[in-house]
């Protein structure tokens, strides 16, 4: 029977009287499901663009305020009234960023906004921090807050724009979130984009903020002190493959590429080792000046624990020794899958300097070492000079709680958010049952950060 | 002339079911439910992410997208929590289309990989984005600067 024949019967058979209803009750059915669905769709729309519209007041309203409280903090005049003030910018600066974190609008369009907002509530916190210590703004940081406050009033002009458009219906969220819309949509596409552009428009000549906090725009671009030695030709790096698995043990070295993004610059590898299971994959990366290794990831399957703790961090500072990493002591660890990953932390004379940190993993079924992390190392490590301190430790002792129970006291580089390293007293201890360890600046006498130890089955965790 | 007609009937229930499940609402959502606890950890978080992303990549791969999603948080121009990012309306796919909420494998290795990207490990040594070169749809994308090539994707800054 040809396809036309079926139709012609088809419709024969329509002209019964019965199919004929049960044709008109499946239509009625399927319209309203449709309705159903359509109805629930746009009640789902609109729970969307109350959020999207919610997240938008709540930034109008805060960065309305951190105009206010920067205009606020030039001109007082006490420290401490600033700090109050420059406090309060940081949250409020701080609830801005979040919330603009989540409008529909695509990251590269709200990149600026996003930059201007954490570094207004970054650069708040840093100079709160001084405040709190009784010093004064510099001319500089006057300056600085100067700026951030002009480009907030005119962040503020452009947001008041788009708030007058969303208030009169002239634009929804909506619009911009999904794909999908176009076919409720009440503006040309395209038009709730260019509104929002002009967010960013405003931070056009934006300049470069230099302060001590952790999104500064050095921290990108500051040098790594540890990359000692010459550069090096891919064939001297695949040399120092290599040596590092051992020759006998290396089968294939495939180069993957370049990679010149930051101060670490590195060649890469994919090793394939001798006796390496099927699925198991060797990735190592080898630093362009000096050679050395900027991380190695070994996917082998860990199935058994044999070695304890002791064993896995002797196996580790061993590893270090042959090469080359002197002076290197275990800090905290974790266990996960049969595998150990351990800290370990340069020591210089008696001094435990935490900013040259090396991580290993270690697998706990035959001490074999399954992954290294050395950037941090890299990035600080450098023979410092280590200033007499201007407190003893008896001192540095006062400062802390006298019901803590003091078990360990010594010597500690610690590095901060912002790149810069504090020599301090490092006191272990016990209070209410709880560990802390607690930093007193060996200079200045401030007590400069406070960890709390958590002893879990898989290892000793600081918060 | 009856089996017939219960074949119409029944060819259109099953209209009707294809179009729920493909509709705004399915009805049967593929991939069953994922379990949430009260308080879901960055590791579990960073792992579904790496999941919904990348499952089929190598294992340096998926290390590679925790980390971008970790340089982000440290990243002014980006949100500044690991689920800001990860839930930042239109940042990755997985996170529209609900990819991120498919149960990992038990065999997979999203997990370790969330562990590794979390203790310090950045094959991408700090870039902030990543494509697929076969499926991007965005062509702003490829003004990013191109520093590294792992398995299907390119990460630039």
């Amino acid at each position: 029977m040809g396809i036309r024949d079926k139709l012609l019967d088809f419709k024969r058979r329509l002209q019964d009287r019965k199919m004929y209803s049960i044709v008109i009750v499946l239509l009625g059915a399927v319209a309203g499901w449709g309705i159903y669905q359509y109805r629930h769709a746009a009640d789902l729309r609109q729970e969307l663009d109350n959020q999207y519209n919610r997240a938008f007041y709540e930034m109008v309203g805060y960065v309305h305020n951190v105009e206010t409280l920067l205009a606020k903090s030039m001109v007082s005049t006490t420290t401490d009234r600033t700090a109050i003030t420059l406090q309060e910018a940081w949250r409020q600066a701080g609830l801005a960023q979040t919330n603009l974190g989540q409008l529909p609008v695509s990251q590269p369009v709200l990149a600026s906004t996003s930059k201007f907002l954490t570094q207004v509530s970054d650069l708040s916190l840093s100079l709160d921090n001084q405040n709190i210590k009784g010093k004064e703004l510099s001319d500089e940081q006057y300056d600085m807050v100067e700026k951030l406050y002009k480009y907030s009033v005119s962040l503020n002009e452009s947001l008041r724009a788009l708030q007058d458009d969303l208030n009169a219906g002239r634009l929804r969220w909506g619009e911009l979130a999904s794909k999908g819309t176009k076919l409720f949509s009440k503006t040309k596409p395209g038009e709730m984009i260019k509104k929002v552009e002009a967010l960013s428009e405003t931070f056009k000549d934006y300049p470069t903020l230099i302060y001590d906090g952790p999104f500064s725009d050095h921290m990108t671009s500051a040098e790594a002190k540890g990359l000692t030695g010459d550069e090096i030709t891919i064939e001297q790096a695949k040399e120092k493959v290599k040596e590092f698995f051992g020759k006998d043990k290396v089968e294939e070295i495939t180069d993957t590429g370049k990679n010149d993004n930051g101060p670490i610059k590195t060649y890469n590898f994919d090793v394939k080792l001798k006796n390496a299971s099927k699925d198991q994959s060797v990735h190592i990366s080898i630093t362009q000046k000096g050679g050395h290794v900027n991380w190695m990831l070994n996917t082998r399957n860990v199935t058994e624990e044999k070695l304890d703790m002791d064993k896995a961090k002797a196996a580790g500072i061993k590893f270090l020794k042959e090469k080359g990493y002197e002076n290197m002591e275990d800090t905290y660890y974790l266990k996960n899958d049969n595998v150990a990953t351990i800290n370990y932390a340069y020591r210089q004379d008696d001094v435990t300097m935490y900013p040259d940190l090396i991580k290993l993993k270690v697998a706990l079924d035959n001490g074999e070492i399954v992954g290294m992390e050395a950037k941090s190392y890299l990035s600080n490590h450098t023979k410092r000079e280590i200033p007499e301190p201007k407190i003893t430790v008896d001192e540095a002792r006062k400062k802390i709680n006298k019901n803590m129970e003091v078990y360990y006291s010594g010597k500690a580089f610690i590095p901060t958010d912002y790149k810069k390293e504090l020599f301090c007293y490092e006191f272990k201890g016990k209070l209410n049952g709880t560990d802390f360890i607690v930093y007193i600046n060996a200079v200045t006498g401030e007590e400069e950060d406070i960890l709390v130890i958590v002893n879990t089955p898989n290892g000793v965790l600081t918060m | 002339m009856k089996s017939r007609k219960a074949a119409a009937v029944i060819l259109v229930i099953a209209f009707v079911c294809v179009c729920s499940l493909i509709g705004p609402d399915p009805l049967f959502k593929p991939g069953g439910s994922f379990a949430q606890g009260s308080s879901i950890s960055d590791e579990q978080l960073l792992a579904r992410a790496i999941n919904g992303e990348a499952r089929g990549e190598p294992y340096e791969g998926q290390v590679a997208v925790g980390a971008v999603i970790l340089n982000r948080v440290r990243d002014p121009n980006f949100p500044n929590t690991i689920a800001g990012v990860i839930y930042q309306p239109g940042a990755f796919t997985a996170v529209n289309d609900g990819q991120i909420n498919v149960p990992i494998d038990p065999n997979s290795t999203v997990v370790k990989a969330a562990r590794d990207a979390l203790n310090g490990w950045d094959p991408t040594n700090g870039c902030v984005y990543y494509w697929n070169p076969a499926t991007a749809t965005s062509s702003w994308i490829w003004s990013r600067k191109i520093v590294v090539k792992i398995g299907k994707h390119n990460f630039g800054v």
